[in-house]
């Protein structure tokens, strides 16, 4: 890619978090929406007691490390059939995701893109769901959590690498190296501490919507700091909010479509 | 009905010519027997003992201030300059924009209320009156930072934030592209883009304080309201090479850029601009002796020097940024001009330089000046090494008229601890142009080259600057520029008193740890000949150099 000043500009990627970075929604709303709508309401009913009572565990595991999260999180889903996961996966962006990006978020990531950086979502949340939502904001690029199936159940385990923590990182160093990136070209966005690593990573950190220990963290190292749910943000939502509706109505034309893996699940 | 400013003296602009020996006390030699002289070292003050025969350019005390502001504003804007009063352009129903100087100026900010709050109550009680109602505020911050609300009610004062915020009261935004629209190129090619509102409107009133003489004029409006696009023909290397001096809008090609803008702006709107000037009262009773000449200090004035060096030197970091910035300078109103940019910008060009300028007799060898904690671009925020470099070599630099204060090739010391310290909220894109981009060159027309386009079309600076409160991404780029006349007048810098040595090197310049030893640097290359001459500040002073 040529810039106007002659200068051919260096090949770089932008890397983002979704959960918290892009989208105001975490790991926890996503499990809860597939159990809630898995099965009779009776199972569902299970499933969500479940879920409910796995919170202190899951609580606890968020403490110690985020990758224990991912871990014990995703396990619920076990015995869940690959194909209804995949469909729930659609229905939740569909529903519920596309409504909570954050407008700005959108914005940055098509600006990215104009500017010649390859979008990466790279994130814990499963690739079930993170990948309708990869396809929506055009991003062919995902490292999200895969879960190991048998007989097309899930079996509750996670395939390696874990999207969490040094693990982000790892893989960004990989891709980049696959790719011909130099990290220190590359931009990466993320809302938590648990995100230091990835973020320690690229040569162009930026801290989200950060947590307390990230945005102090940020400070300290001198990264640049983007709030997308701060008020001035959220009233440029207003000007944009054409920029996610029309994400939908892509969306929605893509769904009348009947081909591929969502004709095959009708 | 008396112009209530008429006591002053009027001067106009090429006529201000010094008598002999006019403002003489002002420069003062001194002796071996001269007491140590106060220098601004960042967020604290040096007491520093200056060679025998060093030269001292003290700036001119204060001009006794308008006894009644609110009806030299009234007054102005009935007795305009080259244009109908106020009231007569006014319709109901038609559509105003009212754009406002942002808090970048006067430094430090002044004391309530503000002249913007007075001149803007008049001004929208008179539009009130004739049935106007379309009236839009937008403070012209160009690529500055957006101000916060608390800043902008700072400005405006309570009645119109109440009233117009944030509906009809909003930062300008650059990146707006919606909210743009080009009137047009100058002979020169230049592309002067405007905020549409500004330009659909049927007034557009430009709100102003000139602080110093680089203020006002076209540059307000050609400036303050005009995006990346427009400022780049003006806010580059080659252009602000061949601007000497800042201060000197005649031999500015940065002020002949901005007029060229101007006068297209002004053929497709209907400008009515409001100047202001204020005068030299930067220190209240408490610190007045900041004012004086060290030699006269009486025994009250050193105990108060004490008193407020050792409380600097003793609160935290934040504590001290803090209390140095919330501080308010009581500066009082000098003169208020209306109606046309040119012709009112002639007269507030004046007042200003009866204020500031004192006669230099030639240059010196060697040029001392302190960098205070403030500048135009860390409103309560961090001054970085970019805006050390940009006041240092850029403002201070060019604090003459006529001929640069020290001789080409001569040498700077510019007194400021400069630590590797920025703001990530307000500065990030300079985080950067520190880091990287200094690291590859300190040439500005390389840095321009390489760096410009990247910097400029940022999307995270971008979204920073527009939604949070961040300067524009080219913002560093450009405050490195602006001390490209001085980098390239002096042969050599020394950074005295600098505590991280990186930190000079990465600007291209020399440390010392002390002023001593930066001036037995500065010497040991020039002999003990040389002539060393301190620009004594604050507050402020602009020398005509003969």
């Amino acid at each position: 890619m040529k810039r106007r000043n002659g200068t051919r500009a260096r090949k770089s990627a932008a890397f983002y978090d979704l959960d918290g970075t892009l989208a105001s929604l975490n790991l926890l709303h996503s499990t809860a929406f597939i159990l809630a709508n898995l099965g009779e309401w009776s199972a569902r009913a299970g499933y969500l007691l479940s879920l409910a009572a796995s919170l202190p565990r899951l609580y606890l595991a968020e403490k110690q490390d985020r990758r224990l999260l991912n871990v014990a999180m995703l396990a619920i889903f076990k015995g869940v059939s690959r194909d209804r996961l995949l469909a729930l996966g659609e229905e939740y962006c569909e529903r519920v995701l596309m409504r909570h990006l954050y407008p700005p978020a959108v914005e940055l990531l098509d600006a990215n893109r104009a500017a010649g950086m390859h979008p990466v979502l790279v994130t814990g949340s499963p690739d079930f769901v993170a990948e309708p939502l990869a396809r929506r904001l055009r991003v062919t690029t995902v490292a999200a959590n895969r879960l190991v199936f048998r007989r097309d159940r899930a079996t509750g385990r996670l395939h390696e690498p874990i999207m969490a923590g040094s693990e982000k990182a790892a893989w960004c160093a990989q891709y980049a190296q696959a790719n011909g990136l130099n990290l220190r070209d590359c931009w990466g966005y993320a809302d938590s501490i648990h995100d230091l690593d990835f973020l320690a990573a690229l040569g162009h950190p930026v801290a989200v919507n950060p947590d307390r220990k990230l945005a102090q963290t940020a400070m300290s190292r001198r990264w640049p700091i983007v709030r997308f749910d701060g008020p001035a943000a959220a009233g440029s939502a207003t000007s944009r909010g054409t920029k996610l509706d029309e994400l939908d109505e892509v969306a929605r034309l893509r769904e009348r479509r009947p081909s591929g893996r969502a004709a095959a699940l009708k | 009905m008396a112009r209530p400013e008429s006591k002053l003296r009027e001067l106009k602009p090429d006529e201000l010519r010094h008598e002999p020996g006019a403002r003489s006390d002002l420069v003062v030699t001194l002796t071996r027997r001269s007491e140590p002289r106060l220098i601004p070292y960042g967020e604290e003050f040096l007491l520093e003992k200056l060679p025998a025969g060093t030269r001292v350019i003290y700036p001119p005390p204060p001009i006794e201030p308008l006894a009644d502001p609110d009806s030299a504003i009234r007054y102005a804007l009935l007795h305009p300059e080259n244009a109908d009063p106020l009231f007569a352009q006014l319709e109901p129903n038609m559509r105003v924009t009212i754009a406002i100087d942002d808090l970048s100026l006067p430094l430090p900010q002044m004391r309530r209320p503000d002249i913007r709050e007075r001149a803007l109550n008049i001004v929208l009680q008179t539009l009130a009156d004739y049935g106007v109602d379309d009236v839009h505020l937008i403070i012209a911050t160009s690529l500055h930072r957006r101000m916060t609300e608390a800043e902008i009610r700072r400005v405006v004062g309570e009645r119109a934030f109440r009233q117009f915020w944030p509906e009809r009261l909003y930062n300008f935004d650059a990146e707006d592209r919606a909210a743009l629209t080009m009137l047009g190129k100058t002979d020169h090619g230049e592309e002067v883009w405007l905020s549409k509102r500004a330009a659909d409107s049927d007034l557009l009133i430009y709100l102003n304080i000139n602080l110093v003489p680089m203020d006002g004029g076209h540059k307000s409006v050609a400036v303050g309201l005009a995006p990346y696009r427009s400022l780049r023909h003006h806010h580059n290397a080659a252009t602000l090479r061949d601007s000497h001096s800042y201060m000197d809008p005649r031999r500015s090609a940065l002020h002949h850029s901005a007029d060229r803008m101007g006068k297209i702006v002004n053929r497709n709107v209907n400008i009515f601009t409001i100047e202001t000037a204020i005068n030299n009262r930067m220190y209240g009773s408490l610190l007045d002796f900041m004012h004086k000449n060290e030699d006269d200090f009486s025994d009250w004035d050193r105990t108060r020097l004490r008193g407020f060096r050792w409380t600097l030197k003793n609160l935290s970091n934040e504590l001290r940024r803090e209390a140095l910035h919330r501080y308010a300078a009581p500066y009082g109103m000098t003169g208020v001009w209306a109606g046309e940019t040119e012709a009112v910008h002639k007269r507030a060009l004046a007042r200003v330089f009866q204020q500031y300028a004192v006669p230099v007799k030639g240059q010196a060898d060697i040029l001392i000046v302190g960098v205070p904690y403030i500048c135009p671009y860390n409103v309560n925020s961090i001054m970085n090494p970019i805006l050390v470099q940009c006041t240092g070599l850029g403002y201070l630099f060019n604090m003459y008229r006529s001929k640069p204060l020290v001789r080409a090739g001569g040498t700077m010391i510019i007194c400021h601890p400069l630590r590797d310290e920025f703001h990530p909220e307000h500065h990030p894109s300079y985080i950067e142009f520190f880091h990287r981009c200094l690291a590859e060159t300190t040439d500005g027309a390389e840095l321009e080259k390489k760096f410009e386009h990247e910097l400029a079309h940022n999307p995270t600076y971008i979204h920073m600057y527009r939604y949070g409160h961040a300067y524009h991404g080219v913002h560093p780029l450009y405050m490195w520029h602006w001390g490209e006349p001085g980098r390239q007048h002096v042969g050599r810098i020394i950074a005295a008193g600098c505590e991280e040595p990186l930190v000079a090197e990465r600007l291209g310049w020399e440390p010392a740890e002390t002023l001593d030893e930066a001036i037995a640097m500065a010497t040991s290359d020039l002999g003990r000949s040389a002539t060393i001459t301190y620009l004594h500040l604050p507050p402020l002073v602009i020398a005509d150099v003969e």
